[in-house]
């Protein structure tokens, strides 16, 4: 029974929630407890279908009747499968880590070296690098040694204010190690089997990354420089005719119109959304001890 | 002075350079308002080196050096290499601003090399 109702609190979680949250409008509203959630539900997925495979077979054993040798062997199958999907986790992982270290680790030495450092005197911080480019384009690169990279056309485009409302946005990405978060959700994308994948926690998640860092730059550069800057900076890209479909339209729409409604960010909802990830993760734990403390309750001698 | 600091500006004064330079040239450019050691350049050049960054040239018993791309061709590199990390191939090298579709931003960078090419 315990291991039916994991399987299917799994698959639910796995399958059918993901589907709902990444159409849901409200976590734009509470983008840290979205990610809470998100991480929250990731995770209880897992443990629902390493708790399946650890309880089934303790339960076909009971209602066929414990013999021995069929004992050992179901237990040592599901012990195996527990430590595949373990192994798989971990090693993916790390593949992505390490990866992903190296990668930042070429690119902040080739940054360093094209660095105008005449062109982001007086912008403040040692870890501004400016590439000699006309296309506006401002990103970080994450790591120990982090760095915020701006394209001359960045600094063509934006007056100061907006300059410092967009170093304001990557300084938070940098701040609240949003790499570490997104790293961890691609670890678990890869190590799903690739039937089974689905981007959709990874693009959400990454979406209410960057509403988190917007809310942090708004608090820190104003909410008009940002506002302003984050439609410039798209703007002032020359589109090439061939790329109509617009994925990353939609998400920049969203992000846009929260901070025309800035009224519109809710405590109430983050509560929520925070008490629910916290509910998730026991809830698998719930479902192991209740039926125990049942057969408990039954057998006490009063 | 940093490590990281010489080794820009011995690649600033390779791309400024019309052609190869020698080691003795790349001293002479950057010792010019600087206390610097030889041995130093020769050590950043064959660091740039290893690193591929630069090539090196034998001619007339001495070695010359350029670097192996223009600073043009290596800042579009830099650009499509952040570009191109999607967090379902890898995790996002990356966090960008502007969020614009990375299609069209390789495209315009891709656009733009080749009108430096021409």
């Amino acid at each position: 029974m315990t291991a039916l109702l994991l399987g299917a609190l799994g698959l639910t979680l796995s399958l059918a929630v993901p589907k709902l949250l990444a159409s849901a409008r409200w976590p734009d509203r509470a983008p840290v407890a979205g990610v809470l959630l998100w991480q929250a539900l990731t995770l209880t997925a897992v443990l629902c279908a390493l708790g399946v495979v650890l309880a089934a077979p303790e339960e076909l054993v009971r209602a066929a009747g414990a013999r021995h040798p069929e004992t050992v062997a179901a237990l040592l199958f599901s012990l195996a499968v527990a430590a595949t999907i373990v192994t798989r986790l971990v090693v993916s992982l790390v593949k992505v880590t390490s990866r992903a270290r190296a990668r930042r680790d070429r690119h902040r030495m080739l940054v360093d070296l094209l660095d105008r450092v005449e062109r982001h005197e007086g912008l403040g911080g040692g870890e501004v690098r400016v590439l000699e480019a006309p296309l506006p384009l401002a990103y970080c690169v994450p790591g120990r040694n982090p760095r915020v990279v701006l394209s001359g056309g960045v600094l063509d485009v934006l007056d100061r204010e907006q300059i410092d409302a967009v170093l304001a946005h990557e300084r938070a990405h940098l701040r609240h190690k949003h790499e570490l978060v997104m790293e961890s959700f691609t670890a678990f994308y890869q190590a799903v089997p690739r039937p089974l994948r689905s981007k959709a926690p990874l693009d959400a998640v990454h979406l209410l990354l960057e509403m988190v860092a917007d809310d942090a730059a708004r608090r820190r550069a104003g909410h008009a420089p940002l506002r302003a800057a984050l439609a410039r900076l798209a703007d002032a890209v020359p589109l090439a005719e061939e790329v109509t479909a617009d994925p990353e339209g939609e998400s920049r729409r969203r992000r846009l119109a929260r901070l025309d409604r800035p009224g519109r960010r809710s405590t109430a909802l983050a509560v929520a959304a925070t008490a629910a990830a916290a509910g998730l993760l026991v809830l698998p734990t719930v479902i192991v001890v209740v039926p125990w403390l049942g057969r408990a309750l039954n057998t006490w001698p009063f | 002075m940093a490590r990281n600091d010489l080794e820009r500006e011995v690649m600033a004064k390779l791309w400024d350079a019309r052609e190869p330079l020698t080691v003795r040239q790349v001293h002479d450019l950057l010792s010019r308002d600087r206390d610097l050691a030889y041995t130093t350049v020769m050590t950043v050049l064959d660091r740039l080196a290893k690193k591929g960054l630069v090539v090196q040239q034998r001619a007339d018993r001495a070695y010359r050096y350029a670097p192996a791309q223009t600073r043009e061709e290596m800042t579009a590199g830099v650009m499509l290499d952040a570009l191109s990390a999607t967090p379902d191939r890898d995790a996002a090298l990356a966090y960008f601003v502007g969020q614009l579709p990375p299609e069209a931003l390789k495209a315009a960078i891709e656009k733009a090399a080749r009108n430096i090419e021409r």
